[in-house]
């Protein structure tokens, strides 16, 4: 290809081109981020002990992380993974190319829209990359940047004000995707393919991409602020003695950002849950159980996301009042989340199970997702939070749901559409192994942070063992190191997948999974949805066309009609048209 | 300012300053496998670890459920031949909301009910050190990194020429109601004392309160759990634990002390705040 074409097919409106675009980009956050994991768990199992292979990075400590090179490494861990990995890879790589296939768009709503927001993205990451070599220093004040200590009083290195940049940057990127996801599904659906229709991952993404366009302003709003607060000299989050003269207040950045953060977890595992809604129901041959009522809890969780945000802020000395009712509502989303889980395991049974890639990944991502959200619980009171509030209880909890879920639902995602997306097929047996031993570390490495956090084990130590009663973790958390070791190395397998496939590679079934969603079913332009996406197994269908599974739009030459089997509609839970 | 721990007041006591460097005599190491919070020095502690106990108890049968049905499911219906081609009777998905409804009532109920009395009576029940005439209170005043504490000294009032400040080093009477009002100075610290169940955040520009109780003599670690800079992990205090008697024996001495080496010119060691009853 020349340079000039090169460049021009750079800018593209096809959303599967934007989508693969996405999913490049998004893979080499994935290593970086990856890889800083790595150190921060090398730390705490050899703490002070020079890295392997890192001496050309840090030469005056001969590899070893300083206290500064850590608090370096693990804000670059999250902000890569969160902003800059798994979001963009599960809306910016799946999302555009799932969603608009999958409603029978011909389009996105705002086809310009698409390229804009991943070049956003891929400035917002290019930043990311050079802050670590800025002058002063990188960005070391955490992910959730509080101030004043991400003010330039105490973080004054240029990496900090870069960072700020790239989540703005990023922030763009999500919330053009969010709206064109949301006018593309209200909008651009193809005839016939109603609300209760549309496969649960369509729904997943649908509801993420409302809580993009609602939330991630907020996000900007606190962290156009704070770059002001360290460009600008203003002092909206400075108090106090730090401040000159300012009546400024650091609480009010914390609402801010949490009101965005608490959402964006929801962001994450919204499209993770309706993949696993609609994989369980296609490879358990069998409709998706209660497929409204799962819908409409989706529905009910997003529409309480933002309501629950202050459980971040129960040490925050809130007042009593706001505390209670915070309370109440953490611990009320769990209950749509369980009417969820029960349908996904209602579909499961009696059905006729095949534990495909796709299938083995959605079930993991149950599993790590249901560990994940049962540790929640406790930090959802504020009685229990207290003790757990800032361990490595919640480190371990936050990971298994938005970290390890969301990480198999993309891995669930590219296994089962990267017959379409690159028209070859990935190894299957390669694609298991790395899921299992992907998912059964994932609960080794994040079940031993919550082991230490239970024991009472601070977040962000560079040293834990400064600790008298942390002094005896240190042997747990060496273990949990060497799983982390080795889930980075399992990676290893899917990238041997990858290259092999791409490199030599069988060309792919035109519907290897025998699923009757548009994506693989396409009847071309004009085709009219009949149907609902989870259609396997109609007696009908076998007696006549001989298979178990049919196309959304795909008609059936008989006068009965396949019977859709419609669930009564839920009162009072939104969502559920 | 001296901000060394070797040049507080309470450094020519009696009894021997605890070195905040030092590691501390803790007892045996618990579980590091198991799932054991760290040792309770509380005299309300052991309510919040029982909740927490009841609501991993809760954890565990969940994931032991949920691990089992989908297993089983797996394993039973793997390339089974029948399928129902539908997505559940009414009776069906009446189950999935009733056993939903069932087991958020249970859990969440639990948790909500537990966590409420132990707000009521103990977390946000001010009346206790309010009304106890033995309350001691100190004013605490976080810093990049350390733990700056203030005693009101004999005169019973902060800010003046008696008042005991110590650095990391933070001495309480067993037995008797500690109330803690919070400052930072610079940025956002997390006060947290695990053996005592209390952790509250310290932020510049408003003062917050907290309390706890001792439950017997003894010394623990109060740790800093909001990233606050490089040295974060260095932010390390010990609380000791005093009988009543060798408290106010410490809190005498260290009164004199503080008046023989008062200096006026010392305008930052001059903070402290008039505590409003509320």
């Amino acid at each position: 290809m020349k340079a000039g074409a090169f460049l021009k097919s750079l800018w593209t409106t096809d959303p599967q081109r934007v989508a693969r675009q996405y999913l490049w980009g998004g893979f080499l956050f994935l290593l970086v981020g990856g890889l800083l994991a790595m150190l921060i768990r090398f730390q705490w199992a050899w703490p002070g002990q020079p890295v392997p292979g890192l001496a050309w990075a840090l030469p005056e400590s001969k590899g070893a992380l300083t206290p500064p090179a850590y608090t370096a490494v693990f804000t670059m861990h999250g902000l890569l993974m969160i902003f800059f990995a798994v979001t963009p890879l599960l809306f910016g790589a799946l999302g555009h190319f799932v969603l608009p296939l999958a409603i029978g768009a011909k389009q996105m709503a705002f086809p310009r829209l698409s390229p804009f927001g991943f070049w956003a993205y891929a400035v917002g990451g290019a930043l990311m990359l050079v802050s670590f070599v800025v002058r002063l220093g990188p960005a070391s004040a955490g992910w959730t940047s509080y101030p004043p200590l991400a003010t330039p009083a105490f973080t004054p290195g240029l990496g900090q004000t870069l960072v700020t940049v790239a989540v703005l940057c990023v922030g763009v990127s999500a919330f053009l995707y969010g709206l064109n996801f949301v006018v593309t599904v209200v909008r651009c659906r193809a005839p016939g393919m109603t609300w209760g229709r549309m496969p649960l991952v369509v729904w997943g993404l649908f509801y993420g991409a409302v809580l993009n366009v609602l939330f991630v302003p907020v996000l900007a709003a606190a962290t156009g602020l704070l770059l002001l607060d360290r460009v600008a000299g203003t002092q909206f989050f400075i108090a106090g003695a730090a401040a000159v003269g300012g009546g400024g207040d650091p609480v009010v950045y914390q609402h801010l950002f949490w009101l965005f953060g608490h959402p964006e977890v929801y962001i994450l595992i919204l499209p993770a849950w309706g993949m696993v809604g609609d994989f369980v129901a296609f490879f358990s041959r069998k409709p998706a159980h209660g497929y409204r009522l799962t819908a409409g809890a989706m529905g009910a969780v997003t529409a309480l996301s933002g309501a629950v945000y202050a459980h971040h802020l129960f040490t925050s000395g809130m007042a009593p009042v706001l505390g209670r009712t915070f309370m109440v509502l953490t611990l009320l989303i769990s209950l749509p989340a369980e009417v969820m889980f029960l349908n996904w395991l209602m579909t499961l049974w009696r059905g006729s199970v095949r534990l495909t890639s796709p299938m083995l990944a959605a079930l993991a991502t149950m599993v790590v997702f249901g560990l994940g959200g049962i540790t929640g619980l406790a930090l959802g009171a504020v009685a229990t939070d207290v003790p757990l509030h800032g361990t490595m209880w919640v480190v371990g909890h936050f990971h298994l749901t938005m970290g390890a879920a969301s990480f198999l639902a993309v891995f669930a995602g590219l296994y089962f559409w990267f017959p379409r997306m690159y028209g070859r097929a990935l190894d299957e047996r390669l694609a298991k192994v790395h899921v299992l031993l992907s998912a059964v570390l994932f609960i080794a490495v994040f079940g031993g942070q919550l082991v230490a956090g239970y024991a009472g084990q601070l977040r962000r130590l560079y040293d834990p063992y400064q600790y008298t009663f942390l002094a005896h973790l240190l042997t747990l958390n060496r273990w949990t190191s060497w799983a982390a070791f080795a889930l980075g190395t399992v990676q290893l397998v899917f990238v041997v997948n990858l290259v092999r496939t791409l490199g030599w590679g069988r060309a792919a079934e035109p519907n290897p999974w025998r699923v009757g969603t548009l994506e693989w079913t396409d009847a071309g332009p004009g085709a009219v949805v009949l149907r609902g996406p989870h259609a396997l197994s109609q007696p009908e269908v076998q007696e006549q066309l001989g298979r178990d599974w049919i196309g959304q739009a795909e008609p059936l030459s008989s006068s009965k009609p396949v019977v859709e089997q419609v669930a009564p509609p839920v009162p009072g839970v939104e969502g559920a048209v | 300012m001296a901000e060394s721990p070797a040049l507080s007041p309470a450094s020519a006591n009696d009894v021997a300053p605890p070195d905040a460097q030092a590691p501390l005599a803790v007892p045996p190491a618990r579980g590091a496998w198991s799932l054991s919070p760290p040792e309770n020095a509380s005299a309300t502690g052991d309510r919040i670890d029982a909740l927490l106990a009841r609501s991993h108890g809760f954890d565990l049968a969940l994931a032991a459920v949920m691990l089992g049905w989908l297993l089983l499911a797996v394993v039973r219906f793997r390339g089974a031949r029948k399928v129902a081609p539908d997505g559940g009777t009414r009776r069906s998905r009446a189950w999935v909301l009733g056993l939903a409804l069932g087991v958020f009532g249970v859990v969440d109920g639990t948790l909500f009910l537990g966590s409420e009395g132990y707000l009521r009576d103990v977390l946000w029940n001010f009346r206790v050190p309010t009304e106890d005439p033995r309350t001691v209170r100190i004013e605490i005043n976080a810093h990049q990194w350390s733990w700056e504490a203030r005693y009101a000294g004999a005169d019973g009032a902060f800010g003046t020429k008696d008042d005991v400040v110590t650095w990391n080093d933070l001495r309480v009477p067993a037995g008797v109601p500690v109330w803690v009002q919070l400052v930072s100075t610079d940025v956002v610290h997390g006060f947290s004392l695990p053996a005592f169940r209390v952790k509250l955040d310290a932020i510049p520009g408003r003062v917050n309160q907290t309390w706890f109780q001792a439950a017997r003599e003894g010394a623990w670690e109060a740790a800093c759990y909001q990233h606050c800079g490089t040295s974060h992990y260095r932010m390390r205090g010990v609380l000791t634990a005093l009988s009543p008697e060798a408290y106010a024996a410490w809190l005498h001495e260290a009164s004199l002390k503080a008046v023989q080496g008062y200096d006026a010119d010392d305008t930052a060691a001059h903070w402290g705040w008039v505590w409003r009853t509320p």
